[in-house]
């Protein structure tokens, strides 16, 4: 099912919830929708899912606009941070609920909430209670629950947030599996970027209940079109410095306190002559070297396979990730190298970007 | 045979006599006094009664029976007989030599006590009191059955450490079991023995004479007892169904549905009559209900054009004990449901919607479910308060218009305990249907713990006993 959001806000009193937000997403993709607590992901999830009525703006499945159709005629599953199962229904009847309402005959419904059961591994469980179940376990449930009744859209709200992190990488993955399995177009919310680049045809980044971004992860990671985005996809975040964008010699010159690199020429030229701009770097492109900008450092982070060091440069914190074991302390100074293949330029007024 | 069971086995040789010598010793001479005392003490030629039979003044026998005494040994004896039973199940478990043990310190204690007042009531009446031998045999037993009692529970905790654990559980539930005796079964009991008696404010001055089951015969061959029956069934389910639980119920889902500050501010109107006090919400009530000029409803069915305009409590005097009541009773449950439902996670209701259930069909899989337990509490607690209310009923009809149009069973047993009714308080009269509600509000609940099927409702702990 093809979703469109055409406009759409919604709005309590002076809350905002979601602000305009414009999206495509084509049948059988996965869309996650990332951005930090309280940018509106599960307002806008509601939204499609029926529960909100939006203030303003369309919703659109396959091009019919869905917005006074109730929830139960819209034909979506959907998966909840904290499971959301019926605490007074054993597993079986959690699953069979969607069947149960839509009238299915019993022997149908046996098998197919069996069948459901069996594809997420939870087909011995079918006797107990959720209160009796691990939350791994309970999440399965509330995935068959969502995948009984064969949505055509699949919705998440951060359903991994509860599990530990070696369960939240294995769902991942599963989850992943079967969404590509059943074709089933979704939209995922999460919070954890790593979630949303390794899952996701596109993800939709939003910030204060607007859409900063719709694009796939890898042109999210390279191609950053605004200043929230690339500080807020990557990790560590991405560095930013003031810098004033000069030609001298022929060459690209990005010139701040205590830095001066030389960019590629098709970047420089679409920074030159605007007087400040915001130079971004990402952690990955700045190395340790004998020659370069020089400064001081300020924290070491042994994060296992590196090291993590934020220096100073004039009045700037670089981040950047070095091999364990340098013996590096704190007050050391250090030379920093630049890639600057991959340098990013914003509009420190707009914050968008210069290049895309 | 395992030590355990042998062990234990050795306090049951122990209690087994001791408690039918107890039984014995103090119930016979008892029995033979309210069947013929004649007949026993031309036989032995003496009064045996365990300590408490004295002579008065005049030479007339009377029998004063500490209440304490009987209630204990009955109690120990039908314990003993369920111990039999246990025992030939092959389950000696821990608290047949725990209750043997309470139960035979109880009946030495109680019996000491029930010598010592009859003794004092003896030498006011001028007699000589002796321990008669069916007394002492009756300390011993008891005595008796505390050792067995305690004997066993040594056995069986030295055999299983977890019985430790258990010990403690009770310990815990100590407390509430001492004020439900204090103030349910105790009290009941009393009830019990005064509706025995006859006794009212024309002879209260006189020895309790006790008239066996007279007053519940009286009781239930009233020309009126149909009648105030069929009331109580009435007024009781009538106002439970439309407004205690019903009307609770629907305001509570209501109000959980719409904006919260308009919820909370139909919750506070509702609570207003609770917060009135009975009288002067009884008189506004009756004067609203007045013949014109003067009440508020005829007036507005006149504006209707409605000619009808009677007294409305002499017209609908159902229709309005039942509203009064009702109104009143709705927002204890409207509070307990709300709060219930509030406490339910929203995401649940989300997640129903998506899976497809209307505003009905959450409600009645979701929602109902979930405020089981509360539904079952208002369901039981209103229905035992309503079945001992009568004081707005006394206040808006007394039971009337005519006779007993509207009469309940607590009003009646307050009219014929409390009031003036036909020239006396006949306490024991009114003890005996006062009593009829205790053994009715009882039956309720074990029915309602049924129909709810409580036990499903409460959780196995997830601590595990370590
Ligand atoms: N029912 C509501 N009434 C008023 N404001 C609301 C309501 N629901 C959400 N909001 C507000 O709308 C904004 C977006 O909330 P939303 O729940 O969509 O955030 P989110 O992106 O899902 O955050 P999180 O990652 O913490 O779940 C927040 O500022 C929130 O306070
Ligand atoms: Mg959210």
């Amino acid at each position: 099912m093809k979703v469109e959001l055409v406009n759409l806000t919604k709005r309590w009193g002076d809350v905002v919830g979601a602000d305009g937000i414009n999206l495509t997403i084509e049948h059988g993709e996965f869309v996650a929708f990332l951005g930090p607590s309280g940018c509106g992901k599960t307002t806008t999830l509601l939204m499609v899912a029926g529960i909100y009525k939006p203030t303003a703006g369309e919703i659109l499945f396959d091009g019919k606009v869905v917005n006074a159709v109730p929830p139960k005629d819209r034909n979506i599953g959907m998966v909840f941070q904290s499971y959301a199962l019926y605490p007074h229904m054993t597993v079986f009847q959690n699953i069979s609920y969607p069947l149960k309402l839509k009238k299915v005959p019993k022997e149908e419904m046996q098998k197919r909430v069996q069948r459901v059961a069996d594809m997420m591994g939870i087909g011995h469980l079918l006797d107990r209670k959720p209160a009796q179940l691990s939350g791994g376990q309970q999440q399965r449930v509330a995935l068959g629950r969502a995948l009984v009744k064969e949505p055509q859209l699949l919705l998440f709200d951060e359903p991994l947030s509860n599990l530990d992190a070696r369960l939240r990488l294995s769902m991942r993955s599963e989850i992943k599996r079967l969404q590509i399995d059943l074709g089933i177009t979704s939209i995922y919310v999460t919070h954890d970027q790593v979630e949303a680049m390794t899952m996701a045809d596109r993800v939709a980044v939003m910030k204060d209940g607007k859409l900063q971004a719709f694009s796939p992860p890898d042109e999210l990671y390279e191609r950053p079109k605004t200043l929230f985005v690339a500080g807020f996809v990557g990790n560590p975040p991405m560095n930013f410095f003031d810098v004033e964008v000069v030609i001298e010699n022929g060459e690209y010159h990005a010139r701040g306190v205590g830095i001066d690199l030389v960019v590629p020429a098709e970047r420089g030229e679409k920074a030159v002559g605007r007087g400040k701009v915001i130079m971004g770097v990402r952690p990955e492109h700045v190395s340790l070297a004998d020659e370069g900008a020089s400064g001081v450092i300020n924290i070491v982070e042994p994060l296992g396979r590196d090291d993590l060091i934020d220096v100073r440069i004039g009045e700037t914190d670089v981040q950047l990730l070095v091999e364990p074991g340098l013996g590096l302390r704190i007050g050391d100074h250090v030379k920093l190298h630049f890639d600057t293949e991959n340098v990013q330029f914003f509009d420190p007024d707009t914050e968008k970007s210069l290049l895309w | 045979m395992s030590s355990k069971r042998f062990r234990g086995l050795a306090g049951y040789v122990l209690a087994a006599p001791a408690a039918v010598l107890a039984v014995a010793a103090f119930y016979l001479p008892w029995v033979s006094f309210i069947v013929n005392d004649k007949l026993f003490s031309t036989l032995t030629g003496r009064h045996i009664a365990a300590g408490t039979v004295i002579q008065k003044g005049s030479g007339e026998i009377v029998f004063r029976g500490s209440v304490m005494n009987h209630f204990i040994l009955v109690v120990a004896a039908v314990t003993f007989l369920s111990l039999i039973v246990a025992w030939q199940r092959r389950r000696l478990v821990l608290w047949d030599g725990l209750a043997l043990a309470i139960l035979g310190a109880m009946g030495f204690f109680g019996i000491l006590s029930g010598f010592g007042v009859a003794s004092r009531k003896a030498g006011i009446a001028g007699v000589d009191m002796e321990m008669t031998y069916g007394m002492a045999l009756a300390l011993l037993a008891s005595l008796l059955i505390f050792v067995a009692g305690v004997w066993n529970t040594v056995a069986v905790t030295r055999e299983d450490p977890s019985v430790k654990g258990t010990l403690g559980a009770w310990g815990f539930m100590a407390p509430t079991a001492f004020l439900v005796m204090v103030f349910f079964f105790i009290p009941a009991f009393i009830l019990f023995i005064l509706s025995l008696t006859d006794l009212s404010s024309s002879n209260f001055s006189e020895p309790w004479h006790f008239i066996g089951l007279e007053n519940y015969r009286r009781m239930f061959s009233d020309r009126f007892f149909p009648k105030i029956l069929g009331n109580t069934i009435r007024y009781v389910s009538l106002t439970l169904i439309f407004f205690n639980v019903g009307m609770a119920l629907v305001l509570a889902l209501l109000t959980s549905h719409i904006r919260r500050r308009a919820g909370f501010f139909f919750r506070m109107i509702w609570l207003l009559p609770r917060i009135t006090p009975s009288v002067v919400y009884i008189v506004m009530w009756r004067r609203m209900v007045q013949q014109p000029p003067y009440g508020i409803i005829n007036q507005v069915l006149g504006w209707l054009g409605v000619e009808h305009q009677p007294y409305w409590l002499n017209e609908q005097p159902w229709l309005f004990v039942i509203l009064v009541n009702g109104f009143v009773g709705a927002s204890f449950g409207m509070l307990i449901f709300s709060s219930a439902i509030e406490s339910i996670p929203k995401d649940l209701f989300v997640a129903a919607r998506v899976d497809g259930a209307s505003t009905w069909q959450i409600v009645r899989d979701i929602t109902l479910p979930l405020i089981k337990w509360p539904l079952l509490f208002v369901t039981s607690y209103q229905t035992l308060s309503l079945l001992v209310s009568f004081e707005y009923i006394l206040l808006l009809t007394n039971g009337g218009p005519g006779l007993f149009t509207t009469e309940v069973w607590a009003l009646t047993s307050y009219k014929r305990a409390l009031f003036t009714y036909f020239g006396t308080n006949q306490w024991g009269y009114g003890a005996a249907w006062g009593l009829v509600l205790v053994v009715i509000a009882i039956v309720a609940s074990v029915v309602y713990l049924r129909v709810f099927r409580f036990d499903e409702l409460v959780q196995e702990p997830k601590i595990d006993v370590l």
